[in-house]
């Protein structure tokens, strides 16, 4: 299996007149190609601090990043960064959200855009195309944000809480959709949650941080081939196991503060 | 379209639509009437003598001398000198303040350099500044565009600042994600972002600068509005003071409308 991105003892610090925080201490992992990893534990404890880091969004005090071969220094185009809210842009149709990126890195080819409308087709945005993402429901455009960061064609995906912003009922077919376009598109993705169920629903692996500075406490393999979709998992046998197992080593790490 | 779906409304939905029909027609009404009762209270006033139109003037010598002005086209040379410094004034500050707004915003380290000095310029009575104004400026319409440009200029650029500031650190930080150069930042979110924005500062500005530009004609003029008004206060003159102003409120009003206009094109091109 080919690995597309390790992080090697990274630490961060953030310095502010407060003072500095330690937020990372030592985070040393890999990703396989293709997988869906989870990264849960406390609330700030350092989640979105890595995915900042690999999207080189912030550079690490500490250690390195390497995607594919090439260590992380900047801003780079082999990651797509989505945020808990959609942040579509108002002002914009759906079809020119989606290639805002393209248009940024200066991508704009006829191949890319032929792949866009591929894309836009392929997941039913065709006849919303050229409306204004005021018209969507809160699915649909969470839905236009995933398109949008697979526009410019990232090796990896870093989702932040992408779900939490949606509310349960919504939130669960979303997730259904959002795992089905990343697995169709071949693309590996970190996702980053609080929610146990969420995490197990979805990845191939789990990694639990400590609380700050956070270090990695447990890591899980999740042997659930059986069940693909996120909606199937929750309907399977070892999903009340895991979800036992990790709620409790959370309960434990959050009873340590 | 519009039409059918008209004609599928229910009772209920009709009987509401004509509610707010009845509200608007009820409300432009009283605005008439208010309008219309000042006007007939203040000549019956002045036609009696209870009120002397020597210092009140009336609606009818107010009409008489503004056929009267208009008839010697002189008046036009006053509006159009006022008309001239307030756009300038307002071009100016609103341009020019929009830039260095945006300046202020590429480098955090200016800005908290200016930050005291703006706080303190904007509550500063720029009227204070007259004097120094003619001596740098000399007489004549290079101070008043000035005084005008003094009276805009901060609010402009703290309101415009304000405004791109005030946009998701997220939404950048996802711009910042895809490879964006601060210029990308700038004019593909903050500029669009801004617009509703800059059209408040537009007319919080076409109000300032027809306050400025009447001040600076307060200090120093040889023709325009401002001037008239001075003048007819000096030589006594209430008629010719009343016209003026009057002649002031349609032109500010005609400059608000052409910004609503340009406001409605906005919104619908979006
Ligand atoms: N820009 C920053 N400056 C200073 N401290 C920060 C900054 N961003 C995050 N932190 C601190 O770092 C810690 C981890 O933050 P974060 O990665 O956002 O946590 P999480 O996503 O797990 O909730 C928090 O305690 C937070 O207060
Ligand atoms: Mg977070």
């Amino acid at each position: 299996m080919k690995i597309i991105l390790c992080l090697d003892r990274v630490s961060h610090t953030y310095h502010s007149k407060l003072g500095e925080t330690l937020a990372l201490k030592d985070i040393s992992f890999c990703l396989n190609d293709g997988e869906f990893l989870s990264i849960v534990g406390p609330s700030g404890c350092g989640k979105t601090t890595i995915l900042s880091l690999i999207s080189g969004l912030i550079k690490a005090s500490k250690g390195q990043i390497v995607i594919d071969g090439e260590p992380v220094t900047t801003t780079n185009r082999d990651t797509g960064y989505m945020f808990q809210r959609d942040h579509l842009f108002e002002w914009r149709t759906i079809r020119q959200n989606i290639t805002l990126g393209l248009e940024i890195q200066k991508k704009m080819t006829p191949q890319n855009l032929k792949m866009v409308d591929e894309l836009i087709e392929k997941y039913g945005l065709k006849e919303f195309a050229n409306n204004y993402p005021r018209s969507l429901s809160g699915g649909m455009r969470q839905r236009v944000a995933l398109i949008r960061t697979l526009a410019t064609s990232p090796k990896l995906l870093l989702l932040d809480e992408p779900f939490s912003a949606l509310d349960f009922q919504t939130r669960l077919y979303v997730c259904d959709d959002v795992y089905n376009i990343i697995k169709n598109e071949k693309k590996s993705a970190i996702l980053v949650t609080h929610d146990i169920s969420e995490a197990i629903s979805l990845s191939d692996r789990i990694i639990m941080l400590t609380n700050r500075p956070a270090a990695i406490a447990h890591e899980y393999v999740l042997d659930m081939q059986e069940c693909k979709t996120p909606l199937e998992r929750r309907e399977c046998k070892k999903f009340g196991y895991w979800f036992d197992k990790i709620w409790k080593d959370l309960e434990k790490l959050e009873n340590n503060q | 379209m519009k039409k059918q779906e008209r004609a599928l409304y229910s009772e209920e939905h009709k009987k509401y639509l004509k509610n707010i029909k009845i509200k608007k027609v009820l409300i432009l009404s009283a605005q008439f009437g208010i309008l219309i009762g000042i006007l007939v209270l203040w000549e019956t006033l002045t036609h009696f003598m209870i009120l002397d139109p020597l210092f009140f003037s009336s609606p009818s010598r107010l009409i008489k001398t503004a056929i009267d002005m208009f008839a010697t086209k002189e008046i036009y040379d006053h509006i159009s000198v006022t008309v001239y410094e307030c756009v300038l004034g307002f071009g100016i500050s609103t341009i020019v303040g929009a830039l260095i707004a945006i300046g202020l915003w590429w480098s955090d380290y200016l800005r908290r350099v200016i930050d005291p000095y703006l706080v303190i310029l904007n509550s500063l009575p720029k009227i204070a500044l007259g004097p120094v104004i003619i001596v740098l400026m000399g007489l004549g319409i290079k101070a008043i565009v000035t005084m005008a440009i003094l009276i805009c200029i901060i609010i402009t650029i703290t309101s415009v600042l304000n405004g791109m500031m005030s946009c998701d650190p997220d939404k950048i930080l996802l711009m910042k994600s895809m490879g964006a150069s601060k210029f990308q930042i700038l004019y593909k979110l903050l500029w669009p972002y801004s617009i509703p924005n800059l059209i408040s500062v537009l007319k919080i500005n076409i109000g300032l600068s027809w306050i400025g530009t009447i001040m600076g004609e307060y200090l120093t003029s040889r023709a325009g509005l401002g001037y008239l008004i001075v003048y007819g206060g000096q030589v006594f003159k209430m008629d010719l003071v009343m016209t003026s102003v009057f002649l002031l409120c349609v032109m500010a009003a005609g400059m608000y409308l052409l910004v609503s206009l340009i406001e409605k094109r906005v919104y619908k091109s979006r």
